[in-house]
């Protein structure tokens, strides 16, 4: 049952990531008065399905609240409420409410569809005044009563906008009259909209149909002519009030019905619209209409696979699995080939265990491969939240995505969700200012958020920019020391790029009021321990009065990681291969001590030193030589001293249980096999916590002087 | 890897019942008997629901984790499954002691999403326990820690190796609520 359940919430949410983000499209397009009917379509479609698995799963509010925006949609589509910024609003405010109620533990009270209902009420009411009617048109009444009520409204649309309308009539083959139809909806596609089509009456000799098509178009007439006659027979004529020819009547009435028994009729709006006879004609198809929205959304479903993500996880425990299996064979065929009478067998085993390792690396990739997703799937998310923090702020904001189609594990993307949300609250609050103080800074009103993501080696970088007010070091300096963050001593020799990194200290928050949005006291430095945590780091950069740029890198993904093993008093450890630089002999001699730290001198800089044995607090075993792995985050280098290098070796990390999620300084640990288990080393945080603490020492030596 | 001999599930003595959450499904349904597995730490005996242990396991080399807190023993792999190790004999701040061929890791249900693992001395036997064997600690009363759901004083004479228990010993189970147990540090 909960499997059935877990479907549910999976595939609405589908449709409502699908919604919000063609809902964004429209926002858009009614700024710039040029609302595409589709679009409208496609919500109605996605709100339509919403309520039909709603209702069916048992989801009683959720589907109550789409059946009343269903309505909306509804007058939308057909012209009966013309869209508006507040119409907007609840659509939004629709959506929103979708979400909370598929949240994790949401009730069914977490919406008041009362309220809801009384919003769209309200929209609902200005309804669309400036009706045109259709008889300006010299349609037929016939033609008229078959015209469903959207096809009305999109007639009386075009007309009141003075979109010329044209009825072209064409010739097809009963045989290809599919692929013709398909193929002149696709040509017509780019010049016209098409409103329907219908078999006129002139047609019919044998084995072809005359179709009548109804379309609007501001391109030329005879421009148009050209471009839907490209397949051959066709006849364009400008009908309506502007019309300079006579319309024929009757070329618009659709064939008698004694003509259709046994023929195949068009079917690429099916089921194809019936040529009913005069009387019977009043009731417009539209319940076909509504059908065939259905099949669309069907279809378009069909050829992916919703899997859990835990069972991504089980197979690649496998394919670990498979991996020490394969390191078994390999060793038991090094012991084969000692034996000298066995050596062509040890040869040829360890062909095939090579043969074995390949196709092992291939379905390793392959499950890699199927965890990944866009970026875009939370981009869409986060740009209706700045919409909406926009709106609420009155603050005029343009996102600007690049790089949406940028894979990362799946698991990284809901881990990022946060973070993200958090920067870009951040930089509507504090960093776009209002469009008067904007206007006064001589900056245009509308304000830049940019999401910008691309992969750079293995890696992926999220940019996250906005052309506000920027941050100003000195203010943040004075914040930190007036919340105790910061000692004067080092206030004084602060550079601009440490004050900036002020921001990600815990308990840091510049502003004294609280809002709704940010400065709730978790701040930026969740944010940083987020991203720490996912093996990524976060950088700042500012520039006061025109913007901030916040600046994430990643590893691509999470499963599987090339890894340095290393031992240290008598353990092995794992250190993340993205982080490592180099690894050299321990030159004991080179070691010196400054302020009480070892560094050494690596081509001419300093490199502070950390032995891990030390920070680990375990017992330091006697070696002749050591070595140092030399570790980067970013500018920022630590070498952490180890007993033996073990090679390199791609890993399947795996998360260490919640009983030890507040241990600091591990990733995860993995299986060597044999039994053995190694920690991975969080590399990005050790060093921050040693260049932090030998910071802090530095502090403390300095204030004693 | 389930086939590795070393990792195997060790059945316990009693033999008969598969450690196995379904099995004592039924023990919620009425209040007629409870199933105990029971074990041996510092001498003492004591035992956990049934239901609550998934597997029981001889002693895999832990991984020990830098930092962890004190109890923790370590990491294993279970399968794959990366699990936490922890000592009951730390937990319940008893002196500690070195594993031997009777050492075992019980594998015990934390919460939903973790399994966590409890190294005990050695794995007695499953008991059922009728309502009037036990003892809760609400009514018992008292000074009992949280962690202690009970007592149990089954009417059948533990099944220990002879020599190690002689007549007079108590016959008394110390019953361990495993949530409360396992929040502790």
């Amino acid at each position: 049952m909960s499997d059935v359940h877990d479907e549910f919430l999976a595939e609405a949410q589908e449709i409502i990531e699908a919604l919000s983000r063609d809902l964004l499209f429209l926002d858009q397009a009614q700024k710039e008065g040029n609302v595409q009917p589709d679009l409208i379509n496609e919500v109605f479609r996605g709100v339509h399905t919403l309520k039909g698995i709603a209702g069916m799963f048992g989801f009683q509010t959720l589907s109550a609240m789409a059946h009343t925006l269903e309505d909306l949609l509804d007058d939308l589509r057909l012209g009966r409420v013309a869209l508006s910024q507040e119409v907007l609003d609840v659509l939004f405010e629709g959506v929103e409410g979708f979400q909370r109620l598929l949240g994790e533990g949401a009730d069914e009270e977490a919406v008041d569809v009362k309220d809801f209902a009384q919003a769209i009420e309200r929209v609902s009411k200005k309804r669309d005044s400036g009706e045109v009617t259709l008889e300006d048109l010299d349609l037929d009444e016939s033609v008229l009563a078959v015209l469903t009520e959207y096809e009305e409204h999109r007639l009386r649309t075009n007309l009141s906008q003075g979109t010329p309308l044209y009825r072209l009539r064409v010739r097809f083959s009963l045989t290809t009259i599919d692929s013709n139809l398909e193929e002149l909806k696709e040509r017509a596609k780019s010049v016209a909209e098409i409103i329907t089509y219908l078999p006129s009456v002139g047609g019919g000799d044998g084995d072809e149909i005359d179709l009548d098509v109804l379309l609007a178009s501001d391109t030329p007439a005879d421009e148009l002519g050209e471009v839907l006659a490209a397949g051959g027979d066709a006849e364009l004529e400008r009908i309506g009030r502007q019309g300079g020819r006579e319309t024929s009547h009757e070329a618009l009435v659709p064939p008698p019905l004694d003509d259709a028994p046994g023929r195949p009729m068009p079917t690429s709006r099916p089921p194809a619209p019936e040529p009913p006879a005069p009387e019977r004609g009043a009731a417009p198809p539209q319940q076909q209409r509504d059908m065939s929205a259905d099949a669309l959304s069907l279809r378009s479903v069909a050829n992916t696979v919703r899997v859990d993500i835990r069972k991504l996880d089980h197979l690649m425990n496998v394919v670990g699995e498979l991996a020490i299996v394969r390191s078994a064979v390999a060793r038991i065929t090094e012991r084969i080939r000692a034996n000298d009478e066995l050596r062509q067998l040890a040869i040829e085993l360890h062909r095939v265990n090579r043969g074995f390792e390949r196709h092992l690396e291939e379905l390793q990739e392959g499950i890699l491969d199927v965890r990944m997703v866009p970026l875009g799937q939370l981009f869409d998310k986060l740009a209706r939240i700045i919409r909406q923090v926009a709106r609420e702020h009155d603050k005029e904001v343009r996102l600007l995505v690049t790089g949406a189609e940028t894979e990362v594990d799946k698991l990284i993307v809901e881990e990022l969700s946060d973070p993200l949300m958090h920067l870009i609250r951040n930089a509507i609050d504090h960093g776009i200012e209002s469009p008067k103080v904007r206007e006064l800074a001589g900056k245009p009103s509308e304000g830049i958020l940019s999401l910008n993501a691309y992969q750079k080696g293995n890696h992926v970088v999220i940019e996250v920019e906005d052309d506000g007010t920027g941050m100003n070091d000195e203010m943040l300096v004075q914040a930190a020391l007036r919340k105790g963050i910061l000692s004067q001593e080092a206030a004084d020799e602060i550079t601009s790029q440490d004050a900036l990194e002020l921001i990600f200290m815990p308990g840091f928050s510049t502003r004294s009021a609280i809002t709704d949005l940010s400065g709730r006291g978790v701040g930026m430095d969740v944010v940083k321990t987020n991203i720490n945590r996912l093996g990524g780091v976060v950088d700042v950069w500012s520039e006061h009065g025109s913007g901030t740029k916040f600046t994430i890198t990643l590893p691509v993904t999470l499963a599987i990681i090339s890894a340095l093993l290393v031992r240290v008093a008598g353990r092995d450890f794992a250190i993340p291969i993205t982080s490592v630089q180099e690894a050299i002999l321990l030159d004991r001699a080179a070691v010196r001590t400054v302020e009480g730290r070892e560094v050494i001198s690596l081509r001419g800089s300093t490199l502070p030193l950390c032995r891990l044995d030390r920070l680990f607090r375990l017992l330091p075993v006697q070696s002749d030589r050591r070595f140092v792995v030399v570790c980067a985050v970013g500018q920022r280098r630590v070498g952490f001293v180890v007993d033996a290098l073990d090679g390199q070796q791609d890993i399947v990390i795996k998360a260490l249980g919640k009983s030890l999620a507040d241990v600091r300084g591990f990733a995860g640990a993995t299986d060597l096999g044999d039994q053995r288990v190694a920690l991975v080393l969080d590399a990005p945080g050790l060093l921050e916590e040693v260049l932090r603490s030998q910071e802090l020492q530095q502090l403390g030596a300095e204030t004693h002087e | 890897m389930s086939d590795d001999p070393k990792r195997q599930t060790m059945i316990p003595a009693s033999g008969s019942v598969a450690v196995r959450a379904s099995t004592s499904s039924s023990m919620l349904a009425a209040p007629v008997v409870r199933e105990l597995l029971a074990f041996i730490i510092a001498d003492e005996t004591y035992a956990l629901p049934l239901r609550s242990i998934r597997e029981i396991l001889k002693v895999p080399p832990v991984t020990g984790v830098p930092r962890a807190p004190k109890d923790v023993l370590g990491i294993i792999s279970v399968r794959g499954r990366i699990t936490t190790v922890r000592d009951l004999r730390r937990l319940l701040r008893m002196p500690e002691s070195p594993t031997d061929k009777h050492t075992r890791v019980l594998l015990v249900e934390a919460s939903e999403d973790e399994v966590i693992g409890l190294l005990v001395d050695r794995v007695l036997q499953v008991y059922r326990l009728d309502e009037d064997e036990v003892e809760l600690a609400a009514v018992v009363g008292g000074d009992m820690s949280e962690h202690v759901m009970g007592v149990g004083r089954p009417r059948r004479p533990l099944r220990v190796d002879e020599d190690e228990v002689s007549a007079e010993d108590e016959e008394i189970l110390v019953l361990l609520d495993p949530g409360p147990l396992l929040r502790r540090s």
